[in-house]
């Protein structure tokens, strides 16, 4: 798992990508702390924070897509998986190498409200909160960009999925909005959820007869609660869809809230990533 | 050492691996021969634990590669077809990489990295890219990988591949030299090499194994023609004419000749039979000199030809003496010609 991690780190650090997403950061949060806490006076380094969420959708995957991609396009997956080296190994050697590179813009920002606190009062726990609460909101969009870096052999096709992907999770909220709370809207709306997920499994496992089952199964499981339980349908959209919002938890840590919840939350989204790329590279031997 | 049992291997409806079996014992080479598409590379990824097996077994020193995929990777050194190489990493750092996840010492893996890099000749290059080296020496970098560790099973996939004939006799020599300690799986398409290296052979097409024995067995098994190629000096008619003379002879094929005032023919007769001594004297009798007498065998290359073309598995050389058999081997034994005098050098 060392060599791994090292390995990994080292090739940021040869192929530019490493100091383009540390700079490229460091930039956009070094302009926002600048208008928000040096120009305008706040002495809340959340605010920062909170108005720099939105850089994960456009870095993260600059930082992930190569992550399996390119092992499976130069083949070099064959040297990891005939080597003594167990898949789990192979993953969590490669998340902590791309998790201490952004570690190392986070550890910078710690610095910053230090550094107002040489100029006044400034409550520092908010701001380590809402610090803590964006690492490992950062992780959590780390693991699924590297999950969906080993799905293909393309580091193109990996960054656009993952910014597609983030963006859908930034803007689920909104989307939500967008819907009519009643059962019925809720209703239909599941039914496309489940087709579009029945249509993504056959394109992964080219079949026809699990997808099919699959999609008949859930069916059969919507219209039977819809039926005998309408009121389960109610809001359940809104609900739903805040569920899968990663962004939407951040809010509770931008308060000053070490919100427990939340961080079950995205250390439970880190591991389950990690799991299924751990299975996606077990599955590679029985395809 | 390695015992490969009943191995089939399913794509769907395809048939990669057809009911393989066979073993390998410590310190042989086994030559893996077959044509594109053979399912040589499937088998070997089977073997290192990068596929699995639809049905069948793999085991190495006792232990299934399906069971207990850790510890049999640590026994094999594996070079696949292409290369698995960083290339933004150098040469040195690449093979620190692979010795760490090969798990090889602290203390050892300086001198033996030293060591491999000396032995595939790749020292004057550590200090490069790997992106910026020759496709040679790519492969012998791969090499170098394989051996890491030294692990007690070597597993090649066309490992000769892109380099040039010198570079080739090289990775032979260490290749043997290997295997003195090691036992290596070879594959390759080039029947020239595994007969110049192999301890035995095993010719696989369309996922089955259709015959395997050492090399020098399969060229007396299915080699001798019984048939002489003769360039001779002299009018046409009274050469064919002492020919004909022999009584054992059974047919005479005249060929295109090289050199004005000379005929070049092919003599056949029984397959265990020997015809020269009688040629010789027959010809000496007319006083026209033989240039050029040359039994034909057949090669290694065409009994593979022969065993992967036919759907019938066995092979019958005994066919060879035809007529127009014999024209068609002519054509293929001179390509191999120059096979046979590589193989004569080494």
């Amino acid at each position: 798992m060392l060599a791994i991690y090292k390995k990994e780190l080292r090739s940021y650090f040869t192929s530019m990508i490493g100091y383009v997403f540390i700079a490229f950061f460091l930039v956009i949060i070094g302009v926002y702390f600048y208008f928000q806490n040096l120009y305008t006076g706040y002495a809340n380094f959340e605010y920062t924070v909170t108005n720099v969420t939105f850089i994960f959708v456009l870095l993260i995957p600059l930082l992930t897509m190569r992550l399996m991609a390119e092992e499976n396009k130069q083949k070099t997956d064959q040297l990891l998986l005939t080597s003594p080296v167990t898949p789990t190994a192979i993953v969590l050697g490669k998340f902590l190498a791309v998790f201490t590179i952004f570690g190392v813009v986070m550890a910078i920002i710690c610095t910053y409200p230090l550094i107002m606190k040489q100029y006044g009062n400034v409550p520092l726990a908010p701001a380590y909160a809402s610090i803590f609460g964006f690492t490992i909101l950062g992780g959590a969009y780390l693991s699924m960009g590297f999950f969906l870096s080993s799905l293909t052999e393309s580091q193109v096709v990996a960054a656009v999925v993952s910014f597609i992907v983030f963006l859908f999770t930034a803007l689920m909220d909104g989307i939500a909005g967008f819907f009519p709370a009643d059962n019925k809207t809720a209703y239909v709306v599941f039914s496309v959820i489940l087709v579009i997920i029945c249509i993504i499994l056959y394109i992964m496992m080219r079949n026809l007869t699990i997808s099919i089952c699959a999609g008949l199964v859930g069916e059969l499981g919507l219209t039977a609660a819809y039926l005998l339980k309408p009121t389960l349908f109610d809001g359940l959209i809104v609900k739903v869809f805040g569920w899968v919002s990663v962004i939407d938890r951040f809010n509770n840590f931008y308060m000053g809230i070490l919100d427990l919840a939340g961080i079950i939350y995205y250390i439970s989204i880190i591991f389950l990533f990690l799991f299924l790329t751990v299975q996606v590279i077990r599955k590679k031997r029985w395809s | 050492m390695i015992e490969v049992k009943n191995l089939v291997k399913r794509y769907g409806n395809h048939i990669a691996v057809d009911n393989l079996s066979f073993t390998v014992n410590k310190g042989q080479i086994l030559g893996f021969l077959g044509p594109n598409g053979a399912g040589k590379t499937t088998t070997m990824n089977i073997i290192t634990g990068y596929l699995s097996a639809t049905e069948g077994t793999v085991t190495v020193n006792g232990l299934d590669v399906f069971e207990e995929p850790e510890e049999v990777k640590r026994m094999i050194g594996y070079l696949p077809e292409f290369p698995p190489l960083y290339p933004d990493m150098t040469v040195l750092e690449y093979l620190n990489f692979v010795a760490d996840i090969k798990k090889v010492k602290k203390s050892e893996k300086k001198s033996m990295i030293s060591e491999i890099m000396e032995l595939t000749k790749i020292a004057p290059m550590s200090g490069r890219l790997i992106k910026h080296l020759s496709k040679g020496y790519k492969q012998r970098v791969g090499l170098a990988q394989a051996l890491m560790g030294y692990p007690e099973l070597i597993i090649l996939d066309e490992p000769t591949v892109g380099l040039d004939p010198k570079q080739i006799i090289e990775i032979r020599e260490l290749i043997k030299e290997f295997s003195k300690n090691h036992t290596v799986i070879l594959s390759s398409h080039i029947m020239q090499e595994v007969s110049a290296v192999c301890d035995s052979v095993l010719i696989i097409d369309k996922g089955k194994k259709i015959l395997s024995d050492k090399p020098e067995n399969l060229s007396m098994h299915f080699g001798a023609t019984g048939s002489v190629r003769l360039t001779v000096k002299g009018e046409r008619d009274k050469i064919i004419g002492a020919l004909s003379s022999i009584e054992r002879v059974k047919s005479i094929n005249e060929q295109e000749g090289f050199e004005t005032g000379t005929v070049t023919v092919t003599v056949s007769c029984d397959e265990n039979d020997d015809i020269r001594e009688d040629v010789f004297y027959a010809l000496s009798r007319e006083g026209t000199p033989i240039l050029e007498m040359r039994p034909l065998r057949m090669s290694l290359e065409d009994i593979f030809l022969k065993v992967t073309q036919d759907d019938e598995a066995v092979p019958d050389a005994g066919s060879a003496s035809d007529i127009d058999e014999a024209s068609d081997l002519e054509a293929s034994s001179d390509s191999s010609l120059d096979n046979a005098e590589g193989k004569g050098e080494e």
